[in-house]
C-alpha cells in the first residue's frame, strides 16, 4: 500500500489481476447469460429479437461458445492462481466456509430482528461473500461440463443415452438460471444496492475501499492490518 | 313392288354410308347456302335484353374444326334457309357417353334446371371451333385447360353464388407445382383440372361419386405417382385409410390441393420449415391422440427440442418429422420396418449424427415433459424450479430483513447506526 492511498485512507483489497478476471468474468457471464437465455426462452418475443440481433440461431451459438471457452479459460487460470500463486494462496484459504459463517450468518439475523447487540464481526470475507464465491464457482464448473458435453454432441452421443444428453440441457439452461439470479440479484445488491456501499463498491474497478469501509464491514481484517502495521 | 323397291333401297343406303358426311341436298341446305347470310360479319339479332347477339360463323374456324368435314344441319337439324330461331343443338345424339356423364355432374344437374351462368358444352368445347383436346388450339387441349375452367372459377361472383372454394384457391393452381410445369414449362404430363376432378362428371368433393372424394385421392394422386402411392399403401397412414378410417391422412392433407408445391419451396406445407406444423395439424390434437393412443404434445415436444428451435430459426438442415419418421412410409415405433423402431434408431439418427449408436437409443425420444415419459427430466426441472424459486424468496426475505433492522435502528448511532452496516 503506497503512503499516498494510506494518506487518502484507502487500502487494496482488489489486485490488479483479480479484477481483470472479474472484469472478464463480468463481461462474459452477462454475453452467455443474453445468448443462452435467448435460446432457452425462444419463444418469446424478446428473445426473438435478441437472436435476430445475433444473427440468427447459428451465430447465436457461435457467440455463446467463444464466450464460453474464455469464461472456461478464466476459470482455470483462476483455479491455477488460487492453488499455487503467493497472491492466490492465503485468499483461498480466507474463503473457505467455516463453523464460524454459520454462527455469523445467524447472528446477523438475530441483529437485524433486534434480539442481539452486535453484528457479526467479518474476517476479510464475510458469511455473504463466501457463499456467492463457492456458488458461483460450482455452477460454474456445472455449467461449463454440461455445455462441453452438449457442444461435442456427437461425441457425447457415443457414450451416453439420449436421456443424459436431454438433462445436460436442462442442468445446463436451469443452472445458467440459477447463476443469473445470484450473480444479477443477490450480488448487485451487495456491491450496488446495499446501503453500506451505494451507489457502488468501488473497487472492482480501482481495487481500493476505504479504511472506514473496512473497519466497519471487515472489522477483523481491519483490525489484523491494524497488528501488521499495514494502516 | 317388293322387287323393285329392295335394291333401290339397297343403293340407297350405300350411298347414305358412303356420303354420310355429305347429305344429300334434299335433308336441308348445304353450307354455301348458310354461309350466305351466316358468312356476313355484320349479321345480329337483339335478345329480349336488349343485347346485341352476333349471328356471324367463322367459316375457316368451323372447317378446321373437329366437325368441319359435317354440314351445318348435322347438329342443326331443323335449319332451313332461311329460318326462324333453331332448336337447341343436342351434342348427346352423337356423344351419348359425355352427355350422360355430363348430366350427373353438378354442371349437368343446375344446367337442366335451366340455370345458364354453368357451363354447358360449348362453354368448354366451343361451338363451331371445336377441336380434338389433342390439337394445341383446343380449349381442352392439357395446357389451355385451366385456363378454360378458370374462365368462370376465376370469378368472384360466381364462386361465392355457388358457395365454392375462394377463388384464391383456384388461381393459387396456376403457381402450384403442376400449374407452374404445365404453364412455365409447357409439360403436358402434369396434372390439370380434369386430371382430378374428372371432365364431364365433375362433382363437389364432398360427394361420394366425385373423383376427388377422400377416399379416392391416393389412388387418384396414383396415376401419376405410381411409385408413392405404392409406399403410401404399406405406410400406417395408407393402411388406416384403406380400413376406412376417415382421420387417416391422404395425399391432400399434408401436401394440399390447388397448391401443391415442391418440398424445396418454402412456402410448401411439406417444406422442412412448415412440416412441424403440417403434422402437427393433427398429432397436436388431443381427440386423435386420445383415440389412436399416440404419444401427446408432438409439436411442442419437438419445437422444444434444440431440433424445432434450429428450424424455427431458419436452419433448414435440421431433423424435421419426416427426417425420423419418414416420409410416405410412416410406420409405428413398434413396427419394425418403422425408422424409429428402436432396433432402427442408431441408423435413422446416424443419418446425421455417425457417433449415435444403441446406447444412445435408449429410453424415449421427444416425450413430453411428465412423470411417466420422463421422469429424470421431470424431477430435475422441478428441483431447479424450486430451488430457484426458494433462493430469490429468500433473497428477498434478507433484503427486507436488513432493511427492517437498518429502520428500527435508524435513531441510533454509531456501530449499526445509521451509517453502521445492517
Amino acid at each position: 500500500m503506497s503512503r499516498a492511498d494510506l494518506a487518502a485512507g484507502k487500502v487494496i483489497r482488489m489486485s490488479l489481476l483479480f479484477r481483470i478476471q472479474h472484469l472478464l468474468l463480468t463481461v462474459l457471464l452477462t454475453v452467455l447469460a443474453i445468448t443462452g437465455f435467448a435460446l432457452m426462452y425462444h419463444e418469446n418475443s424478446l428473445a426473438q429479437w435478441i437472436i435476430r440481433l445475433e444473427g440468427g440461431v447459428h451465430n447465436r451459438g457461435i457467440v455463446h461458445r467463444i464466450a464460453a471457452v474464455l469464461l472456461m479459460a478464466n476459470l482455470v487460470y483462476h483455479v491455477f492462481y488460487m492453488l499455487f500463486s503467493r497472491e492466490g494462496k492465503p485468499e483461498l484459504r480466507q474463503l473457505f466456509i467455516g463453523r464460524q459463517d454459520i454462527d455469523d450468518f445467524l447472528q446477523s439475523l438475530r441483529y437485524n430482528l433486534g434480539m442481539a447487540k452486535e453484528y457479526p464481526r467479518f474476517g476479510r470475507y464475510g458469511f455473504k461473500e463466501k457463499f456467492q464465491y463457492w456458488g458461483a464457482s460450482a455452477g460454474i464448473v456445472l455449467i461449463s461440463f454440461t455445455g462441453i458435453m452438449l457442444w461435442a454432441e456427437d461425441f457425447s452421443m457415443a457414450f451416453f443415452p439420449k436421456v443424459v444428453l436431454d438433462l445436460a440441457i436442462i442442468i445446463h439452461g436451469y443452472q445458467g438460471l440459477l447463476g443469473f439470479v445470484l450473480l444479477y440479484l443477490w450480488h448487485i445488491y451487495n456491491v450496488h444496492l446495499h446501503p453500506s456501499v451505494f451507489p457502488m463498491n468501488p473497487s472492482w474497478i480501482t481495487g481500493k475501499v476505504s479504511a472506514e469501509w473496512l473497519r466497519r464491514e471487515h472489522p477483523l481484517e481491519y483490525e489484523k492490518l491494524k497488528e501488521e502495521g499495514l494502516l | 313392288m317388293k322387287r323393285m323397291t329392295r335394291p333401290f333401297l339397297a343403293a340407297a343406303l350405300a350411298a347414305a354410308a358412303l356420303f354420310s358426311t355429305v347429305p344429300a341436298g334434299a335433308a336441308g341446305p348445304g353450307i354455301g347456302e348458310c354461309m350466305d347470310c351466316h358468312g356476313d360479319k355484320t349479321i345480329e339479332k337483339t335478345l329480349p335484353n336488349g343485347q346485341a347477339l352476333s349471328l356471324h360463323v367463322d367459316l375457316r374456324a368451323y372447317r378446321s374444326s373437329v366437325h368441319g368435314k359435317d354440314s351445318c344441319v348435322t347438329c342443326h337439324s331443323d335449319a332451313k334457309a332461311p329460318h326462324e330461331k333453331l332448336a337447341k343443338v343436342v351434342c348427346g345424339r352423337c356423344h351419348g357417353d359425355a352427355a350422360k356423364s355430363y348430366s350427373m355432374s353438378s354442371h349437368g344437374i343446375l344446367r337442366a334446371k335451366g340455370v345458364t351462368d354453368v357451363p354447358a358444352c360449348y362453354d368448354c368445347h366451343g361451338k363451331h371451333d371445336i377441336r380434338r383436346p389433342k390439337d394445341p388450339e383446343a380449349r381442352t387441349f392439357r395446357l389451355n385447360i385451366a385456363a378454360t375452367c378458370l374462365r368462370c372459377h376465376k370469378d368472384q361472383a360466381l364462386e361465392q353464388k355457388y358457395n365454392l372454394p375462394d377463388q384464391k384457391a383456384m388461381v393459387a393452381y396456376e403457381r402450384s407445382v403442376h400449374g407452374m410445369a404445365s404453364k412455365k414449362a409447357g409439360l403436358t404430363g402434369s396434372a390439370v383440372c380434369v386430371d382430378c376432378h374428372g371432365n364431364h362428371e365433375i362433382l363437389p368433393g364432398d360427394q361420394p361419386r366425385s373423383a376427388t372424394n377422400r377416399q379416392k385421392i391416393p389412388t387418384m394422386c396414383g396415376k401419376c405417382h405410381p411409385g408413392i402411392l405404392e409406399k403410401y399403401e404399406k405406410s400406417v397412414h395408407g393402411k388406416g385409410m384403406r380400413a376406412g378410417i376417415a382421420e387417416s391422412p391422404v395425399c391432400t392433407d399434408c401436401h394440399g390441393e390447388h397448391t401443391i408445391a415442391r418440398v424445396s419451396d418454402p412456402s410448401s406445407s411439406v417444406s422442412s420449415r412448415n412440416i412441424p406444423k403440417t403434422c402437427s395439424g393433427c398429432h397436436e390434437k388431443e381427440s386423435i391422440s386420445t383415440r389412436y393412443a399416440l404419444p401427446k404434445n408432438r409439436f411442442s415436444s419437438y419445437m422444444d427440442s434444440f431440433h424445432g428451435i434450429a428450424l424455427e430459426y431458419g436452419m433448414t438442415k435440421v431433423a424435421n418429422c419426416a427426417s425420423c419418421h419418414g416420409v410416405h412410409d410412416i410406420l409405428p415405433a413398434s413396427d419394425p420396418a418403422s425408422t424409429v423402431n428402436k432396433a432402427n434408431l442408431p441408423k435413422t439418427c446416424g443419418k446425421c449424427h455417425p457417433n449415435a449408436g444403441p446406447n444412445f437409443a435408449k429410453g424415449d425420444v421427444h416425450v413430453e415433459v411428465s412423470p411417466g415419459k420422463a421422469m429424470g427430466v421431470f424431477a430435475v426441472r422441478l428441483f431447479y424450479t424450486i430451488f430457484i424459486s426458494a433462493l430469490v424468496i429468500l433473497f428477498v426475505l434478507h433484503v427486507g430483513l436488513e432493511l427492517y433492522g437498518r429502520w428500527n435502528r435508524r435513531k441510533e448511532n454509531g456501530t449499526g447506526g445509521k451509517e453502521g452496516r445492517s
